[in-house]
């Protein structure tokens, strides 16, 4: 799996790409779309992440793009 | 404005594909070295339609072609900010990226699409890529048209290398995969 921006991450960020990979694969996929096994390592990992963001200034250019994909979203995000 | 298409067929079933996608940048593909970190910062579920929306954050190490960088300033770090949509039922996702880094001068906006092939729906999946791309910086039109057609060159060398990343990915995969289940199977019978 790829590595964090914020190498004190990683650890956590490994665990919870294992976890979402193998809930996607087993699970998901096969039609349990509303189980949430990794929602603890997930918040874990975010808490880690949000902090090195807000350090390096990256989560104002964040929240500028995700107004920018407001089309985006009302495009992908409804049934097909 | 610029457009660089592509459009190609992978031998994998949309499920093995949609899987392999998230882990595209990872050490099994040795193409795609300028991606050198994924940060997933948002991901969830809608109740009603199924749809996995996940927002992420792609980190790379090599942002332009020298010249433009020495003409524009700025370091050797991009960021990418990419929204991807799941579809379970329809098998489709979509993932439309943009740059975060740069974006006061140069606009780069893709769309890929994975779904299942329409000749062997069950067995391959296409992929389908549409990068707009957007010189803004003020001045002479020359100038822009040079940074647009060495933005393409630069993205069209990246997505023919990714491509071949994928394919290693795609191929480690299977064989994990096929061990997995070997070894589940084993544990079943024995």
């Amino acid at each position: 799996m790829a590595a964090s921006i914020a190498p004190e991450c990683n650890e956590v960020k490994e665990k919870y790409d294992t976890c979402f990979l193998k809930w996607y694969s087993e699970k998901y996929l096969r039609g349990n779309t509303s189980s949430n096994d990794c929602e603890e390592l997930f918040s874990k990992y975010k808490t880690c992440l949000n902090k090195s963001l807000k350090d390096k200034g990256i989560d104002t250019m964040i929240e500028d793009a995700r107004k920018g994909n407001k089309e985006s979203d009302a495009e992908h995000n409804r049934r097909s | 404005m610029k457009v660089f298409s592509s459009l190609c067929t992978f031998d994998y079933s949309w499920e093995e594909v949609s899987t392999a996608n998230w882990r595209k940048y990872c050490p099994w593909n040795d193409k795609s070295t300028h991606v050198v970190a994924v940060d997933t910062i948002s991901r969830t579920v809608d109740s009603e339609t199924g749809i996995l929306r996940t927002e992420r954050l792609i980190t790379c190490d090599q942002s332009a072609p020298q010249w433009v960088s020495a003409l524009f300033g700025g370091g050797a770090t991009s960021h990418v900010y990419e929204v991807s949509y799941v579809d379970p039922n329809s098998k489709k996702v979509t993932m439309c990226s943009s740059n975060l880094t740069w974006s006061n001068v140069l606009k780069v906006q893709e769309t890929v699409i994975y779904q299942p092939s329409s000749l062997t729906p069950t067995h391959t999946t296409s992929f389908h890529q549409e990068a707009k791309i957007t010189a803004l910086c003020g001045g002479w039109q020359k100038i822009k048209n040079k940074v647009e057609e060495a933005s393409v060159e630069r993205f069209s060398q990246n997505a023919k290398r990714g491509k071949e990343g994928f394919e290693a990915v795609l191929e480690m995969s299977r064989r994990v995969f096929g061990e997995q289940r070997e070894r589940d199977t084993g544990k079943l019978a024995s």
